[in-house]
């Protein structure tokens, strides 16, 4: 934990801008993503680091740097975009990973993807089944680690896709194969837990086994399906504790947009889960207490640190730091214990322009200044 | 044993209307170019139909964003609202915003049907929200008390229902999940049966199917023993075969068979068998078969799959084709 109060960390993805993605398709910067990267490196100093492929990119031979090289320079400008507002943990935006659900996927043996499936409305995601026993071809996310850990300032902290979302984002079929009979409810149940708990055991944990050994200290098991069947909440904790076992790394536990009561106490068995880090800002509105549900750790008697989720991430209007700083006093009298709390968005701001995200996150970082000090100087 | 076969809900969009869909939304195509791509696949979900005996044709309902859209778009005094997770699905639908006493606009839902449809009605399966589970989704704004609201969309339902039969639709399909999933009581359970008996008085002589997904029905059963209808459909993917309660005789039995939250293909023996006991268990007068919640949680191919299942299943049973 951060000596002073309130430290401020990402939480995952941001969007692209326009030079990384014309970049990777290898085309040349129209006059709009040129700015932005002459802005970006002006600003950030992405030359400092990577020079050849800064001046690359803007002598128009992106195709000679590759996608990967074009990836590198959006990592950096992630990572130097969040070190700029202020977070004393970061990582690379995940300006690497297209989305949180297929690469995983495609690193393992066992599954084949069956198609789109519709999200709404004409927004649609591709969906794998498991058809095989699990085994991973490669650990993943080592090469971005790599690069994040060359090049921060501040603490990286790793996002990764927990398995219990991955087994609920995509179809069950070998596990239920091999349920006899019908295949109702229990059968499901019970092929569900075998699935993330090999999902957990073949892919996960090695793949963080792989990441801590390189140095990665800081894990955030990412389970935004472990609120889709409340019921299952100790299947999302047998996944987590699975994937994690005997690793000596700093865990936690993002989850948003669910009823947090629902997931109690079955969540609270995660055994190396040192931090909750949930979505609050989206629920917190005039006459409703987004952070009330925090009273219910205290009930349980859970200490653990929570990653507050202080703005929210689906709306353009930039939180006032005052509405920060009120967010935090709020969850620190329904915690007991200012001590505990780091502020962070409330998911990952990729669906926000760069510079509302920009805003967005100073606003977490002056609300946690100002929290800071109302408690310091508690005359003022 | 009488059966029917049919689609309980939309059916999934293939890879080629997706990229479409996609195209359109990115600007790089006009809505003629997707308006060919949604008419070719109609046709095909409606070959489909035809190819594996259903009873009823629903062309896959391909166009509607979600179960409640063309109501809360055609509805007076209904706003569409925020994106809403469906059931305990990767799912969303808009939640329709009541804003006052909802009412109908006569017309407006007929020429949201498939087109399809609209050529043969009468062998047509119309989709309607059930009148619980369009209350319990929606926001209600409208100062009207919960259950007053149930009562009255059954009575618009009821309206649309009498304009449809004068256009010659027979079949008219309620999804009504929230039954099991979050099951009424009280005035409430009282207002579900009357919005019932209002579209009952509509019906002309047609088929009005509730079909239910998302829970275990068992302990719904006392409702929905009660309903009106001519079939009751209860998903068997949550629902266990053997606690169905027993009962010597009773009206239509809607079973639903095919599970779309797996791509495993189910096995047309096995299904058969559970069939068999349902049957054994309720003694229906028909047995309508379909797939248990909404085939659009699948992809394209393996919902496609699932329907031969359905096809396979009725002549497992001895049931021979379409009635």
């Amino acid at each position: 934990m951060s000596d002073r109060l309130f430290p401020a960390q990402e939480i995952g993805s941001l969007a692209k801008p326009r030079w990384q993605l014309l970049g990777q398709r290898g085309e040349p910067l129209d006059a709009k993503a040129r700015a932005e990267f002459v802005e970006a490196d002006r600003r950030l100093g992405l030359g400092a680091d990577l020079p050849s492929a800064r001046d690359a990119l803007l002598a128009d031979r992106a195709r000679e740097l590759g996608a990967d090289g074009v990836r590198d320079l959006g990592a950096l400008f992630a990572l130097r975009y969040l070190e700029a507002a202020g977070l004393d943990r970061v990582y690379d935006g995940e300006a690497r990973r297209i989305e949180m659900y297929e690469y995983p996927i495609r690193q393992m043996h066992g599954f084949r993807f069956q198609g789109h499936v519709r999200s709404f409305d004409n927004k649609y995601y591709l969906k794998a089944a498991v058809t095989d026993e699990i085994r991973l071809e490669h650990p993943y996310h080592l090469e971005e680690y790599d690069f994040v850990k060359r090049h921060a300032h501040g603490e990286p902290k790793l996002p990764i896709t927990g398995p219990y979302t991955l087994a609920d984002w995509s179809y069950n079929e070998y596990y239920l194969a091999r349920q006899p009979g019908w295949k109702g409810r229990s059968a499901r149940r019970a092929a569900q837990r075998e699935f993330v708990v090999d999902l957990a055991r073949r892919a996960l944990r090695p793949t963080i086994q792989a990441l801590v050994e390189r140095g990665c200290r800081v894990i955030q098991i990412d389970e935004p399906a472990a609120g889709t069947h409340p019921d299952e909440a100790a299947l999302v904790v047998e996944g987590f504790n699975a994937a994690t076992e005997g690793i000596d790394a700093e865990f936690s536990m993002h989850i948003c947009y669910s009823d947090y009561r629902a997931l109690l106490p079955e969540l609270l068995e995660a055994k190396r889960c040192r931090q909750w880090a949930w979505e609050f800002a989206n629920r917190d509105s005039t006459g409703h207490d987004g952070y009330e549900v925090l009273s219910a750790l205290r009930e349980y008697g859970d200490t653990r640190q929570i990653g507050l989720g202080v703005v929210d991430v689906h709306r353009d209007e930039v939180e006032a730091p005052e509405l920060v700083a009120d967010r935090i006093r709020r969850a620190s009298g329904y915690l007991g214990d200012p001590h505990r709390i780091w502020v962070n968005p409330d998911c990952g701001l990729r669906t926000r322009s760069l510079p509302v995200a920009r805003a967005k996150l100073e606003a977490v970082v002056a609300g946690a200044t100002l929290a800071r000090s109302a408690i310091e100087n508690p005359r003022r | 044993m009488i059966v029917r076969t049919g689609l309980t809900g939309p059916f999934p969009r293939p890879e080629a209307l997706i990229a479409a869909t996609r195209d359109l939304d990115r600007g790089r195509v006009g809505t003629e170019s997707v308006e060919e791509s949604f008419r070719a696949t109609e046709s095909e979900v409606l070959a489909l139909e035809q190819r594996l005996g259903f009873d009823t044709r629903s062309a896959g309902y391909l166009r509607w964003q979600d179960l409640f859209r063309p109501y809360a778009e055609s509805w007076e005094g209904v706003a569409v609202g925020p994106l809403t997770r469906w059931l305990e699905t990767n799912t969303f639908f808009r939640q329709p915003i009541l804003l006052e006493p909802p009412g109908r606009t006569p017309g407006a839902l007929v020429a949201r049907l498939p087109p399809p449809l609209r050529a043969a009605p009468a062998s047509a399966a119309v989709l309607f929200p059930g009148p619980y589970t369009f209350a319990e989704v929606a926001e209600n704004r409208s100062g009207e008390a919960d259950e007053a609201i149930v009562h009255r969309i059954g009575r618009i339902l009821a309206d649309e229902v009498r304009e449809l039969t004068g256009a010659g639709y027979r079949t008219f399909l309620f999804s009504d999940p929230y039954l099991v999933v979050r099951p009424p009581r009280g005035p409430t359970a009282e207002a579900v049966v009357a919005g019932y008996q209002a579209i009952r008085g509509a019906l002309n002589g047609g088929t009005s199917l509730v079909w239910t997904y998302g829970a275990d029905a068992v302990g719904a059963f006392p409702l929905l023993d009660r309903l009106p209808v001519s079939a009751v459909g209860v998903d068997l993917a949550d629902t266990d075969v053997e606690r169905l309660p027993s009962a010597t005789a009773s009206p239509g039995l809607g079973l639903g068979v095919l599970d779309p939250r797996t791509t495993l293909a189910e096995d047309p023996a096995e299904v058969a068998r559970v069939v068999r006991l349902a049957n054994e268990r309720r003694r229906p007068s028909v047995i309508w078969l379909g797939p248990g919640g909404p085939l659009d949680l699948l992809p394209w191919e393996p919902a496609t799959r699932k329907l031969h299942v359905l096809a396979a299943v009725r002549q497992a049973l001895g049931a021979g084709g379409p009635a």
